[in-house]
Protein backbone atom coordinates (compact mmCIF):
# COMPACT_ATOMS: atom_id res chain seq x y z
CA UNK A 1 0.00 0.00 0.00
CA UNK A 2 1.66 3.53 -1.07
CA UNK A 3 0.38 7.00 0.07
CA UNK A 4 -0.86 9.10 -2.29
CA UNK A 5 1.58 10.91 -3.30
CA UNK A 6 0.49 14.61 -2.83
CA UNK A 7 4.71 15.72 -2.83
CA UNK A 8 4.96 19.20 -4.60
CA UNK A 9 6.83 18.30 -7.92
CA UNK A 10 8.91 21.50 -8.28
CA UNK A 11 9.39 25.00 -6.00
CA UNK A 12 9.21 27.21 -8.68
CA UNK A 13 5.82 27.00 -10.61
CA UNK A 14 3.19 24.24 -11.37
CA UNK A 15 3.42 23.01 -14.43
CA UNK A 16 0.28 21.73 -16.39
CA UNK A 17 0.34 18.34 -18.13
CA UNK A 18 1.84 18.06 -21.66
CA UNK A 19 -0.66 16.85 -23.81
CA UNK A 20 -0.19 13.43 -25.34
CA UNK A 21 0.39 15.21 -28.69
CA UNK A 22 3.63 16.35 -27.31
CA UNK A 23 4.64 13.34 -25.46
CA UNK A 24 4.09 10.94 -29.00
CA UNK A 25 5.76 13.51 -31.36
CA UNK A 26 9.09 13.21 -28.97
CA UNK A 27 8.84 9.47 -28.72
CA UNK A 28 8.73 9.86 -32.66
CA UNK A 29 11.76 12.40 -32.89
CA UNK A 30 13.75 10.16 -30.58
CA UNK A 31 13.63 7.36 -32.52
CA UNK A 32 14.15 9.13 -35.70
CA UNK A 33 17.28 10.27 -34.31
CA UNK A 34 17.71 7.13 -32.81
CA UNK A 35 17.27 5.49 -36.28
CA UNK A 36 20.03 8.10 -37.87
CA UNK A 37 22.57 6.16 -40.26
CA UNK A 38 24.93 5.80 -37.59
CA UNK A 39 27.79 3.53 -37.97
CA UNK A 40 31.45 2.91 -36.76
CA UNK A 41 32.20 3.95 -33.04
CA UNK A 42 29.15 6.51 -33.93
CA UNK A 43 27.29 4.09 -33.49
CA UNK A 44 28.19 3.04 -29.95
CA UNK A 45 28.76 6.09 -29.09
CA UNK A 46 24.93 6.92 -29.86
CA UNK A 47 23.10 8.52 -26.70
CA UNK A 48 19.68 6.66 -26.83
CA UNK A 49 17.32 9.54 -26.85
CA UNK A 50 14.69 7.38 -26.37
CA UNK A 51 15.44 6.46 -23.23
CA UNK A 52 16.29 10.31 -22.48
CA UNK A 53 13.06 11.09 -23.41
CA UNK A 54 11.34 7.74 -21.79
CA UNK A 55 12.73 8.59 -18.26
CA UNK A 56 11.86 11.99 -18.91
CA UNK A 57 8.12 11.61 -18.68
CA UNK A 58 8.34 8.58 -16.36
CA UNK A 59 9.83 11.61 -14.21
CA UNK A 60 7.32 14.33 -15.19
CA UNK A 61 4.30 12.70 -16.27
CA UNK A 62 4.21 9.26 -14.38
CA UNK A 63 0.17 9.13 -15.01
CA UNK A 64 0.85 8.75 -18.73
CA UNK A 65 3.95 7.44 -19.49
CA UNK A 66 5.18 3.74 -17.47
CA UNK A 67 6.43 0.40 -17.75
CA UNK A 68 4.12 -0.72 -20.26
CA UNK A 69 5.16 1.96 -22.68
CA UNK A 70 8.74 1.36 -21.88
CA UNK A 71 8.46 -2.05 -22.94
CA UNK A 72 6.50 -1.22 -25.90
CA UNK A 73 9.37 0.96 -27.12
CA UNK A 74 11.81 -1.23 -26.06
CA UNK A 75 10.54 -3.68 -28.95
CA UNK A 76 10.54 -1.24 -31.11
CA UNK A 77 14.14 -0.42 -30.69
CA UNK A 78 15.14 -4.10 -31.14
CA UNK A 79 13.35 -4.43 -34.46
CA UNK A 80 15.21 -1.10 -35.63
CA UNK A 81 18.33 -2.21 -34.80
CA UNK A 82 17.47 -5.93 -35.75
CA UNK A 83 19.04 -6.84 -32.25
CA UNK A 84 17.59 -9.80 -30.16
CA UNK A 85 13.62 -8.99 -29.59
CA UNK A 86 13.64 -7.87 -25.93
CA UNK A 87 17.22 -6.89 -24.46
CA UNK A 88 16.48 -3.32 -24.82
CA UNK A 89 12.89 -3.61 -23.60
CA UNK A 90 14.17 -5.29 -20.69
CA UNK A 91 16.46 -2.82 -20.18
CA UNK A 92 13.73 0.16 -20.68
CA UNK A 93 11.70 -1.46 -18.38
CA UNK A 94 14.72 -1.47 -15.21
CA UNK A 95 15.12 1.78 -16.27
CA UNK A 96 12.00 3.39 -16.06
CA UNK A 97 11.65 1.38 -13.01
CA UNK A 98 14.15 3.40 -11.58
CA UNK A 99 12.86 6.56 -12.46
CA UNK A 100 9.61 5.80 -10.62
CA UNK A 101 11.13 5.34 -7.71
CA UNK A 102 13.62 8.29 -7.66
CA UNK A 103 11.66 10.89 -9.50
CA UNK A 104 10.30 12.90 -6.28
CA UNK A 105 13.98 12.59 -5.45
CA UNK A 106 14.74 14.39 -8.67
CA UNK A 107 12.74 16.78 -8.85
CA UNK A 108 13.79 18.02 -5.96
CA UNK A 109 17.03 18.78 -7.40
CA UNK A 110 18.33 21.68 -9.79
CA UNK A 111 18.81 19.94 -13.69
CA UNK A 112 22.49 19.46 -12.74
CA UNK A 113 21.67 17.45 -10.06
CA UNK A 114 19.04 15.45 -12.27
CA UNK A 115 21.71 14.93 -14.87
CA UNK A 116 23.82 13.24 -12.34
CA UNK A 117 20.93 10.78 -11.25
CA UNK A 118 19.98 10.55 -14.61
CA UNK A 119 23.25 9.60 -15.84
CA UNK A 120 23.27 6.64 -13.23
CA UNK A 121 19.78 5.30 -15.01
CA UNK A 122 21.50 5.32 -18.71
CA UNK A 123 24.48 3.49 -17.20
CA UNK A 124 22.25 0.67 -15.80
CA UNK A 125 20.54 0.32 -18.87
CA UNK A 126 22.95 0.31 -21.22
CA UNK A 127 24.73 -2.32 -18.87
CA UNK A 128 22.10 -4.59 -18.78
CA UNK A 129 22.06 -4.54 -22.78
CA UNK A 130 26.14 -5.24 -23.11
CA UNK A 131 25.85 -7.82 -20.65
CA UNK A 132 22.78 -9.83 -22.61
CA UNK A 133 24.94 -9.02 -25.70
CA UNK A 134 28.21 -10.63 -23.65
CA UNK A 135 25.94 -13.83 -22.53
CA UNK A 136 25.15 -14.09 -26.44
CA UNK A 137 28.77 -14.34 -27.30
CA UNK A 138 29.54 -11.05 -28.73
CA UNK A 139 32.73 -9.53 -27.69
CA UNK A 140 33.24 -6.36 -25.02
CA UNK A 141 32.47 -3.46 -27.58
CA UNK A 142 35.01 -0.70 -27.35
CA UNK A 143 35.06 2.33 -24.95
CA UNK A 144 32.83 4.63 -27.31
CA UNK A 145 30.24 2.59 -25.84
CA UNK A 146 30.77 4.13 -22.65
CA UNK A 147 29.55 7.56 -24.20
CA UNK A 148 26.68 6.40 -25.16
CA UNK A 149 25.22 7.12 -21.37
CA UNK A 150 26.97 10.35 -20.31
CA UNK A 151 25.96 12.24 -23.73
CA UNK A 152 22.90 10.84 -23.08
CA UNK A 153 23.00 12.37 -19.75
CA UNK A 154 24.16 15.73 -21.39
CA UNK A 155 21.19 15.53 -23.73
CA UNK A 156 19.23 15.50 -20.18
CA UNK A 157 19.31 19.19 -19.47
CA UNK A 158 18.58 20.71 -23.15
CA UNK A 159 15.66 18.15 -23.49
CA UNK A 160 14.25 19.09 -20.04
CA UNK A 161 14.20 23.17 -21.33
CA UNK A 162 12.72 22.07 -24.62
CA UNK A 163 9.82 19.73 -23.76
CA UNK A 164 8.88 22.20 -21.23
CA UNK A 165 8.51 25.00 -23.52
CA UNK A 166 5.25 23.98 -25.08
CA UNK A 167 3.81 24.17 -21.28
CA UNK A 168 5.20 27.20 -20.19
CA UNK A 169 3.90 29.18 -23.55
CA UNK A 170 0.53 27.20 -22.92
CA UNK A 171 0.36 29.14 -19.26
CA UNK A 172 1.76 32.16 -19.96
CA UNK A 173 -1.28 32.48 -22.89
CA UNK A 174 -3.69 31.29 -20.09
CA UNK A 175 -2.38 34.16 -17.63
CA UNK A 176 -2.33 36.26 -20.11
CA UNK A 177 -6.42 35.52 -21.31
CA UNK B 1 -4.36 -0.07 10.36
CA UNK B 2 -3.92 1.65 6.84
CA UNK B 3 -7.62 2.49 5.51
CA UNK B 4 -8.23 1.75 1.68
CA UNK B 5 -7.25 5.08 -0.37
CA UNK B 6 -10.12 6.18 -1.73
CA UNK B 7 -10.64 5.34 -5.50
CA UNK B 8 -9.11 7.87 -7.08
CA UNK B 9 -5.93 7.52 -5.86
CA UNK B 10 -5.70 3.97 -7.65
CA UNK B 11 -3.19 3.36 -9.58
CA UNK B 12 -2.80 -0.19 -10.47
CA UNK B 13 0.18 -2.86 -9.48
CA UNK B 14 3.17 -1.06 -7.55
CA UNK B 15 5.95 -0.39 -9.82
CA UNK B 16 7.89 -3.35 -8.13
CA UNK B 17 5.34 -5.74 -9.46
CA UNK B 18 4.87 -4.36 -12.97
CA UNK B 19 9.06 -4.36 -13.05
CA UNK B 20 8.80 -7.82 -12.17
CA UNK B 21 6.17 -8.44 -14.66
CA UNK B 22 7.65 -6.95 -17.73
CA UNK B 23 11.08 -7.89 -16.49
CA UNK B 24 9.66 -11.75 -16.90
CA UNK B 25 8.13 -10.39 -20.10
CA UNK B 26 11.15 -9.35 -21.73
CA UNK B 27 13.09 -12.38 -20.44
CA UNK B 28 11.04 -14.90 -22.24
CA UNK B 29 10.77 -13.01 -25.62
CA UNK B 30 14.12 -13.39 -25.52
CA UNK B 31 14.06 -16.62 -24.91
CA UNK B 32 11.13 -16.91 -27.29
CA UNK B 33 13.53 -14.94 -29.91
CA UNK B 34 17.16 -16.70 -29.44
CA UNK B 35 16.23 -20.60 -28.48
CA UNK B 36 12.81 -20.89 -30.83
CA UNK B 37 13.07 -18.31 -33.44
CA UNK B 38 9.45 -17.96 -32.55
CA UNK B 39 8.47 -14.80 -33.24
CA UNK B 40 9.67 -14.14 -36.22
CA UNK B 41 5.92 -12.88 -37.27
CA UNK B 42 6.06 -10.40 -34.21
CA UNK B 43 9.22 -8.69 -35.57
CA UNK B 44 8.04 -8.76 -39.41
CA UNK B 45 5.05 -6.87 -38.35
CA UNK B 46 7.02 -4.63 -36.15
CA UNK B 47 9.12 -4.07 -38.72
CA UNK B 48 6.35 -2.52 -41.17
CA UNK B 49 5.39 -0.32 -38.56
CA UNK B 50 8.78 1.48 -38.01
CA UNK B 51 10.05 1.22 -41.47
CA UNK B 52 8.34 4.42 -43.03
CA UNK B 53 10.24 6.21 -39.58
CA UNK B 54 13.53 3.92 -40.39
CA UNK B 55 13.54 5.41 -44.29
CA UNK B 56 12.72 8.86 -43.10
CA UNK B 57 15.68 8.89 -41.06
CA UNK B 58 17.95 7.71 -43.46
CA UNK B 59 16.28 10.51 -46.07
CA UNK B 60 18.58 13.44 -45.49
CA UNK B 61 21.74 10.98 -46.13
CA UNK B 62 20.62 9.42 -48.82
CA UNK B 63 19.54 12.84 -50.32
CA UNK B 64 23.57 13.83 -49.26
CA UNK B 65 25.04 10.70 -51.31
CA UNK B 66 23.04 11.24 -54.47
CA UNK B 67 24.34 15.31 -54.37
CA UNK B 68 27.57 14.23 -54.05
CA UNK B 69 27.32 11.39 -56.26
CA UNK B 70 25.88 14.42 -58.57
CA UNK B 71 28.86 16.48 -57.88
CA UNK B 72 31.21 13.52 -58.31
CA UNK B 73 34.43 15.31 -60.55
CA UNK B 74 34.40 14.71 -63.87
CA UNK B 75 38.12 13.29 -63.48
CA UNK B 76 36.96 10.34 -61.23
CA UNK B 77 34.15 9.89 -63.60
CA UNK B 78 36.54 9.27 -66.77
CA UNK B 79 39.53 7.48 -64.57
CA UNK B 80 36.14 5.12 -62.88
CA UNK B 81 35.33 4.86 -66.96
CA UNK B 82 38.91 3.74 -67.87
CA UNK B 83 39.36 1.43 -65.31
CA UNK B 84 35.83 -0.80 -66.25
CA UNK B 85 36.75 -0.38 -69.42
CA UNK B 86 40.01 -1.81 -68.90
CA UNK B 87 38.33 -4.89 -66.61
CA UNK B 88 35.71 -5.64 -68.97
CA UNK B 89 38.60 -6.27 -71.45
CA UNK B 90 39.60 -8.88 -68.87
CA UNK B 91 37.10 -10.46 -68.09
CA UNK B 92 35.39 -11.01 -71.47
CA UNK B 93 37.88 -13.68 -72.50
CA UNK B 94 37.02 -15.40 -69.09
CA UNK B 95 33.48 -14.89 -70.32
CA UNK B 96 33.94 -16.37 -73.61
CA UNK B 97 35.55 -19.15 -72.11
CA UNK B 98 33.48 -19.85 -69.11
CA UNK B 99 30.44 -19.65 -71.69
CA UNK B 100 32.25 -22.84 -73.52
CA UNK B 101 32.64 -24.40 -70.42
CA UNK B 102 28.99 -24.10 -69.56
CA UNK B 103 27.92 -25.45 -72.66
CA UNK B 104 30.32 -28.05 -72.32
CA UNK B 105 29.09 -28.97 -68.66
CA UNK B 106 25.73 -29.26 -69.84
CA UNK B 107 26.30 -31.12 -72.18
CA UNK B 108 27.64 -33.55 -69.70
CA UNK B 109 25.18 -33.03 -67.31
CA UNK B 110 22.94 -33.87 -69.99
CA UNK B 111 23.82 -37.55 -69.61
CA UNK B 112 23.57 -37.81 -66.04
CA UNK B 113 20.95 -36.87 -63.29
CA UNK B 114 23.29 -34.48 -61.88
CA UNK B 115 23.12 -31.04 -61.25
CA UNK B 116 24.95 -27.84 -61.51
CA UNK B 117 26.53 -27.11 -58.86
CA UNK B 118 27.49 -23.51 -59.57
CA UNK B 119 25.47 -20.56 -59.43
CA UNK B 120 22.93 -18.87 -61.94
CA UNK B 121 20.45 -16.76 -60.79
CA UNK B 122 20.79 -13.67 -58.92
CA UNK B 123 19.62 -10.46 -57.76
CA UNK B 124 21.10 -6.85 -57.98
CA UNK B 125 20.66 -5.24 -55.01
CA UNK B 126 21.17 -2.00 -53.10
CA UNK B 127 23.32 -1.73 -49.75
CA UNK B 128 20.85 0.74 -47.64
CA UNK B 129 23.22 0.62 -44.77
CA UNK B 130 25.42 -1.50 -42.18
CA UNK B 131 22.96 -2.38 -39.71
CA UNK B 132 22.69 -0.58 -36.77
CA UNK B 133 23.31 -3.52 -34.29
CA UNK B 134 27.03 -2.61 -32.65
CA UNK B 135 27.96 -5.99 -31.13
CA UNK B 136 26.99 -7.61 -34.99
CA UNK B 137 28.03 -6.30 -38.36
CA UNK B 138 24.99 -6.57 -41.02
CA UNK B 139 24.43 -5.26 -44.26
CA UNK B 140 20.56 -4.11 -44.78
CA UNK B 141 19.78 -4.53 -48.51
CA UNK B 142 16.41 -3.39 -50.30
CA UNK B 143 15.46 -6.32 -51.67
CA UNK B 144 12.80 -8.63 -49.46
CA UNK B 145 10.00 -10.88 -49.29
CA UNK B 146 8.38 -9.03 -51.81
CA UNK B 147 11.54 -10.47 -54.45
CA UNK B 148 11.55 -13.99 -52.99
CA UNK B 149 14.48 -13.58 -50.87
CA UNK B 150 14.95 -16.08 -48.22
CA UNK B 151 17.31 -16.58 -45.60
CA UNK B 152 20.37 -18.74 -46.28
CA UNK B 153 21.17 -17.34 -49.59
CA UNK B 154 24.47 -16.38 -50.41
CA UNK B 155 25.31 -13.06 -51.44
CA UNK B 156 28.10 -11.83 -53.64
CA UNK B 157 30.00 -8.50 -54.72
CA UNK B 158 32.20 -8.24 -57.89
CA UNK B 159 35.55 -9.46 -55.64
CA UNK B 160 33.39 -12.39 -54.30
CA UNK B 161 31.34 -13.61 -51.29
CA UNK B 162 30.15 -11.15 -49.16
CA UNK B 163 28.05 -13.25 -46.44
CA UNK B 164 24.62 -14.70 -46.23
CA UNK B 165 21.01 -13.19 -46.13
CA UNK B 166 20.22 -13.86 -41.90
CA UNK B 167 16.79 -12.25 -41.74
CA UNK B 168 14.31 -10.91 -44.46
CA UNK B 169 12.13 -7.78 -44.12
CA UNK B 170 8.99 -7.24 -46.21
CA UNK B 171 11.31 -4.78 -48.65
CA UNK B 172 14.38 -5.28 -46.71
CA UNK B 173 16.71 -7.80 -45.90
CA UNK B 174 19.88 -8.04 -43.55
CA UNK B 175 22.79 -9.80 -44.58
CA UNK B 176 25.52 -11.37 -42.27
CA UNK B 177 28.99 -10.92 -42.46
CA UNK B 178 31.92 -13.32 -43.90
CA UNK B 179 34.41 -11.88 -41.41
CA UNK B 180 31.53 -12.38 -38.93
CA UNK B 181 31.94 -14.68 -35.47
CA UNK B 182 31.08 -17.94 -35.96
CA UNK B 183 30.19 -17.37 -39.37
CA UNK B 184 31.50 -20.48 -41.79
CA UNK B 185 31.68 -21.69 -45.07
CA UNK B 186 33.21 -24.71 -46.33
CA UNK B 187 35.88 -23.56 -48.94
CA UNK B 188 38.42 -25.08 -51.22
CA UNK B 189 42.17 -24.12 -52.06
CA UNK B 190 42.42 -23.71 -55.66
CA UNK B 191 45.85 -24.70 -55.96
CA UNK B 192 45.48 -28.02 -54.85
CA UNK B 193 41.62 -28.96 -54.23
CA UNK B 194 42.28 -29.26 -49.93
CA UNK B 195 39.07 -28.37 -48.56
CA UNK B 196 38.89 -26.58 -45.30
CA UNK B 197 36.34 -24.65 -43.08
CA UNK B 198 36.61 -20.81 -43.41
CA UNK B 199 35.31 -19.22 -40.13
CA UNK B 200 34.80 -15.53 -39.50
CA UNK B 201 37.06 -14.14 -36.82
CA UNK B 202 34.74 -11.17 -35.73
CA UNK B 203 37.36 -8.55 -35.25
CA UNK B 204 39.56 -6.72 -37.84
CA UNK B 205 37.18 -8.07 -40.78
CA UNK B 206 39.91 -11.05 -41.20
CA UNK B 207 39.11 -14.65 -41.34
CA UNK B 208 40.62 -17.86 -39.42
CA UNK B 209 40.55 -21.30 -41.14
CA UNK B 210 40.86 -23.41 -38.20
CA UNK B 211 41.67 -27.28 -37.91
CA UNK B 212 44.36 -27.76 -40.36
CA UNK B 213 47.01 -30.31 -39.45
CA UNK B 214 50.41 -28.38 -39.27
CA UNK B 215 51.92 -30.22 -42.44
CA UNK B 216 48.57 -29.04 -44.22
CA UNK B 217 50.50 -27.41 -48.32
CA UNK B 218 48.74 -24.06 -47.32
CA UNK B 219 51.07 -20.72 -48.30
CA UNK B 220 50.52 -17.68 -48.10
CA UNK B 221 48.64 -16.06 -51.14
CA UNK B 222 46.76 -18.85 -51.57
CA UNK B 223 43.30 -18.34 -53.24
CA UNK B 224 40.07 -19.99 -50.95
CA UNK B 225 36.81 -20.51 -52.95
CA UNK B 226 33.54 -22.18 -52.00
CA UNK B 227 33.37 -26.23 -52.66
CA UNK B 228 29.72 -25.91 -52.42
CA UNK B 229 29.16 -29.10 -50.16
CA UNK B 230 27.21 -26.99 -47.50
CA UNK B 231 23.90 -26.80 -50.15
CA UNK B 232 23.67 -23.51 -48.97
CA UNK B 233 26.87 -21.37 -51.36
CA UNK B 234 27.05 -22.47 -54.34
CA UNK B 235 30.91 -24.23 -55.69
CA UNK B 236 33.63 -21.74 -57.10
CA UNK B 237 32.83 -17.98 -55.44
CA UNK B 238 36.29 -16.77 -54.38
CA UNK B 239 35.80 -16.25 -50.19
CA UNK B 240 39.60 -15.04 -49.07
CA UNK B 241 43.22 -14.95 -49.69
CA UNK B 242 45.68 -16.00 -47.24
CA UNK B 243 47.55 -13.84 -45.69
CA UNK B 244 49.47 -15.81 -42.65
CA UNK B 245 50.48 -18.89 -42.01
CA UNK B 246 51.97 -20.02 -38.75
CA UNK B 247 53.28 -23.72 -38.08
CA UNK B 248 54.08 -24.26 -34.82
CA UNK B 249 55.20 -27.85 -34.21
CA UNK B 250 53.83 -27.16 -30.38
CA UNK B 251 50.47 -27.23 -31.54
CA UNK B 252 48.53 -29.83 -33.19
CA UNK B 253 47.12 -27.28 -35.97
CA UNK B 254 48.34 -24.14 -37.89
CA UNK B 255 47.06 -20.88 -37.38
CA UNK B 256 46.21 -19.71 -40.54
CA UNK B 257 44.52 -16.33 -41.54
CA UNK B 258 43.06 -15.15 -44.43
CA UNK B 259 41.36 -11.71 -45.87
CA UNK B 260 38.12 -12.13 -47.55
CA UNK B 261 38.14 -10.99 -51.12
CA UNK B 262 35.06 -8.88 -50.95
CA UNK B 263 35.52 -5.57 -49.70
CA UNK B 264 32.39 -5.31 -48.17
CA UNK B 265 32.56 -1.67 -47.18
CA UNK B 266 33.16 0.14 -50.58
CA UNK B 267 30.22 -1.08 -52.63
CA UNK B 268 27.25 -0.24 -53.25
CA UNK B 269 25.78 -3.04 -54.74
CA UNK B 270 25.93 -6.47 -54.13
CA UNK B 271 23.97 -9.68 -56.01
CA UNK B 272 21.95 -11.89 -53.92
CA UNK B 273 22.15 -15.32 -55.36
CA UNK B 274 18.58 -16.32 -55.40
CA UNK B 275 18.75 -20.12 -57.46
CA UNK B 276 21.56 -21.02 -54.99
CA UNK B 277 21.70 -25.31 -56.02
CA UNK B 278 19.62 -27.42 -54.46
CA UNK B 279 20.57 -28.60 -50.87
CA UNK B 280 21.81 -31.96 -51.91
CA UNK B 281 20.84 -34.50 -54.47
CA UNK B 282 18.21 -36.72 -53.94
CA UNK B 283 20.12 -40.35 -54.62
CA UNK B 284 20.33 -41.54 -57.99
CA UNK B 285 17.82 -44.23 -57.70
CA UNK B 286 14.91 -41.71 -56.73
CA UNK B 287 15.43 -39.44 -59.55
CA UNK B 288 16.10 -42.26 -62.31
CA UNK B 289 12.67 -43.20 -61.26
CA UNK B 290 11.55 -39.88 -62.74
CA UNK B 291 12.55 -40.27 -66.57
CA UNK B 292 15.61 -41.75 -66.99
CA UNK B 293 15.89 -45.43 -68.71
CA UNK B 294 17.73 -47.62 -66.01
CA UNK B 295 20.79 -48.41 -68.03
CA UNK B 296 22.02 -44.89 -67.38
CA UNK B 297 21.98 -45.23 -63.46
CA UNK B 298 24.80 -46.98 -63.00
CA UNK B 299 27.48 -44.04 -64.30
CA UNK B 300 25.55 -41.27 -62.55
CA UNK B 301 26.65 -43.34 -58.66
CA UNK B 302 29.78 -41.53 -57.57
CA UNK B 303 29.72 -38.59 -59.07
CA UNK B 304 30.74 -34.87 -57.89
CA UNK B 305 34.06 -36.13 -57.12
CA UNK B 306 36.26 -32.93 -57.21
Amino acid sequence: MRPADLTPVARDVMKLPAGPGLVFASFIAAYLFNSLPWSGWALLARPDLVLVVLVFWAIHQPGSVGQGLAFALGLAMDVGDSMLLGQHALAYVIATYGAQVLRVRVLAFPILEQTLHVLGLFIGASAVVVLLNLLLGASLPGLAAMLSPALAALAWGPLTWILYLPGLRRMRRESAA
Amino acid sequence: MIREPPPFFHRGPSPLARLTFFALLAIATMIADHRFGALDAVRLSLSVLVAPLQQLAAAPATALGRIADYFSSQDRLLRDNEELKAKLLEYAADAQRAKLLQAEQDHFLSMTPARSRFATDGVLAEVLSYGRNPFVRKLVLDKGLTQAIKAGMPVIDGEGVVGQVTAVGTFTSEVTLLTEKDQSVPVMLTRNGLRALAVGSGKDGSIDVPFMPVSADIQNGDLFVTSGIDGTYPAGLIVARVTAVEKNAAYVFAKITAKPAAGVDNHRFVRILTAARPAAAPPPDARADEKRPARERAPAKGRRQP
